[in-house]
């Protein structure tokens, strides 16, 4: 469905991505994991268009998408959640909602748009609870969820979920990460990344490590796991005692 | 059971490309930052690994002989803590010191899976009985073909130090329906079988896999005929990777390549360059999923060439035609690769620090490879005691086979007698 092949992203002088190539299949949830500033997210904003690529190819279901603007990424079927949920604060719920479907508006598609919002809120029925709510005051899990309600309403076929878990309570972030394994099970196909690595091998499918913009490993998610090096570095388990902690989630 | 790993045996091609292009790129970087001998190399060469944007590119890159092997022993190609580490597996190679091969335990499974794939694609299911006949040099492949019948969940005899007739014996009475030997062995089996005055009949083989040796077509038919068969055989380069790296399906038309878990180029030994399909050239193996011992560009010394035709069994992996050489001056010797610089040596350390002349005479007998060294006579190794000179022998042949895993012969000649040869003095005489 995605396929990256060499890419290379800069900031100013400063190479962030050097040379990744990686792939994500009709249905897969693919993570990528790797320590701060190992340029995750780069991935994201590069695929999504918010970043120009220096070189590289980016084919999103057999055609080029590297070089489109951010809004043609969005019609071509892709999905941005961005870090940090940057939800509409001072907007409610609903009107979050709808602005996730604000290229579908354009086309006239309001009843499918009211269908949608009905799977969402089957999806999340906390956010239909809180509809009229000013999203600034949801609690951080429900802020996620609107995050994420609103990239569907998009009715992307791939969803680039960044840090989904981030700054969540342990009892939340199970809930995230069980909604984002259901909504694979709605068709939607995920790219996801994240720095709670355990948590979210355990949804995925396969995996990639970053390390300075660069792939270093990937695997399906069993063996990422299972995997000396990922363990000493992402899944806090110290050189000297492999003992199996309790981590979070 | 028609593959093991259908989907990744079957994979369109410009999937299983994109996947050989992560993984390359990815163990390119890890080589780069692990292995000193790579980021050297790569350093002094001005090599850039983030350079490498498709697998052709590979070509690009230096290659890595068995003499960096020798040179960077015991650990020096590691990529991996050894702490990671789970099995240790050293083979005699060919230079002075043996090669090394380290796993991890995700290594042992991608080398189970890979053996699986072989033997699969040979007829071999969980309800089978496999005996294993391999002699000690290949012990390491004896090891894998065990764990990879093993992880099919056939029930498994593993290789052992039975005399022929034993083998023969175990393979009726347990009613062995696999046998994974050498073709050479085979045929010796097949000669002793006759010597024995017992056919086929009495066995309930199915399929013979066969490893080590070129399977030439005429022992193919004659095994086939035999012993009521299926024989098909594998590849490997036998001292750095599994036996099934490249392997026949029933088609028996060229070796699949498991290319989603090593990149198989071919290339003029001379120059170096691309072979194109088709002309026979150097089996250069990149290994793309290994963790513990990563190669690039490792030269097999061994010659075959590329098909270009998908295969009408369904598997997309691209073949190879089987080995029909080798280069330079290693000997492949029951599936065993020897120089004949090892074998000075060990003369070398028996006769103390003087080089005696000597020619390596390899023949076949009852099908099997017979190596004797032909050893001049001097004083250094003459003695008037009868048993000096037979315990000087004895301690050569212990020597051969303790370095090499091989029974030799040993024959001392008269200087003129070698002189006839007009050899110079390691050189081989093969009448296989």
């Amino acid at each position: 469905m995605l396929r990256i092949k060499n890419l290379h992203t800069y900031y100013g002088r400063i190479q962030a991505l050097d040379n990744v190539s990686l792939h994500v299949r009709v249905g897969e949830i693919v993570c990528l994991i790797g320590a701060n500033g190992a340029g995750k997210t780069t991935i994201l904003n590069t695929v999504s268009g918010l970043i120009r690529r220096a070189q590289g190819e980016i084919f999103f279901e057999n055609s080029k998408i590297n070089g489109l603007s951010p809004e043609k990424v969005v019609g071509a079927g892709i999905s941005q959640v961005p870090e940090g949920r940057q939800i509409f604060g001072p907007l409610s719920v609903l009107e979050n909602l709808q602005l996730g479907a604000y290229l579908r508006f354009k086309k006239k598609e309001k009843m499918a748009i009211e269908q949608d919002l009905e799977r969402i809120f089957q999806l999340f029925p906390r956010l239909r609870e809180r509809l009229t709510q000013i999203a600034g005051t949801l609690s951080g899990g429900e802020q996620q969820m609107l995050a994420i309600g609103r990239a569907l309403m998009a009715r992307p076929k791939l969803l680039l979920l960044d840090e989904p878990s981030m700054g969540l309570a342990p009892l939340v972030v199970r809930d995230i990460m069980n909604t984002i394994s259901a909504l694979r099970d709605t068709g939607v196909t995920i790219l996801m990344v994240e720095q709670n690595a355990r948590a979210s091998l355990r949804i995925s499918d396969r995996g990639y490590v970053l390390e300075t913009g660069r792939v270093v490993l990937q695997g399906s998610s069993e063996e990422l796991l299972n995997d000396n090096d990922v363990k000493r570095a992402y899944l806090g388990k110290d050189y000297k005692t492999f003992w199996e902690g309790r981590g979070p989630v | 059971m028609k593959f093991w790993n259908g989907e990744n045996e079957q994979m369109v091609r410009e999937d299983l490309e994109q996947v050989q292009l992560e993984r390359l790129q990815s163990t390119l970087n890890r080589a780069y930052k692990n292995v000193q001998f790579y980021s050297k190399q790569f350093d002094s060469l001005g090599i850039d690994p983030g350079a490498v944007s498709s697998v052709q590119d590979i070509a690009k890159l230096p290659f890595t002989t068995r003499k960096d092997l020798g040179d960077n022993y015991p650990y020096g190609l590691f990529a991996v803590p050894l702490r990671d580490i789970v099995r240790i597996s050293p083979s005699a190679g060919t230079a002075v010191k043996p090669v090394v091969v380290g796993y991890t335990k995700g290594d042992l499974k991608v080398r189970d899976t890979i053996t699986a794939r072989f033997l699969t694609a040979g007829g071999v299911i969980d309800t089978d009985i496999v005996q294993i006949c391999l002699n000690p040099g290949l012990s390491n492949w004896g090891r894998a073909l065990k764990e990879g019948a093993e992880s099919i969940g056939a029930s498994v005899m593993p290789m052992s130090h039975m005399s022929t007739s034993k083998q023969l014996m175990a393979m009726e009475d347990y009613r062995t329906s696999v046998l994974l030997t050498t073709p050479s062995y085979a045929m010796h089996m097949l000669g002793v079988m006759e010597v024995m005055n017992k056919d086929a009949n009495s066995l309930a083989l199915k399929a013979i896999l066969v490893v080590g040796e070129p399977l030439k077509d005429k022992t193919r038919r004659l095994l086939e005929a035999a012993f009521f068969v299926d024989v098909t055989a594998g590849y490997g380069p036998s001292d750095v990777m599994g036996p099934g790296i490249a392997f026949e399906c029933r088609q028996k038309d060229g070796l699949h390549i498991s290319e989603d878990h090593l990149l198989l180029e071919v290339v003029d030994p001379n120059g170096g360059a691309p072979c194109p399909p088709g002309q026979a050239g150097e089996v250069v193996i990149t290994t793309l999923t290994a963790r513990a011992f990563p190669l690039i560009r490792f030269r097999t010394g061994d010659l075959a060439s590329t098909m270009e035709k998908t295969c009408p069994c369904g598997r997309t992996l691209a073949r190879l035609t089987g080995i029909t050489g080798h280069t330079g001056e290693v000997l492949t010797i029951r599936g065993v690769k020897v120089h004949p610089a090892q074998i000075e040596r060990i003369l070398k350390v028996v006769s103390g620090a003087f080089s005696p002349r000597f020619l390596i005479h390899l023949f076949k007998e009852k099908h099997l490879d017979m190596i004797e060294i032909w050893l001049e006579m001097t004083d250094a190794i003459f003695s008037d005691e009868v048993k000096v000179v037979e315990k000087a022998l004895t301690r050569l042949r212990q020597q051969m086979f303790q370095m090499l895993g091989l029974e030799a012969r040993i024959k001392l000649m008269e200087a003129s007698t070698l002189d006839d040869y007009a050899a110079p003095s390691g050189g081989v005489i093969d009448d296989r």
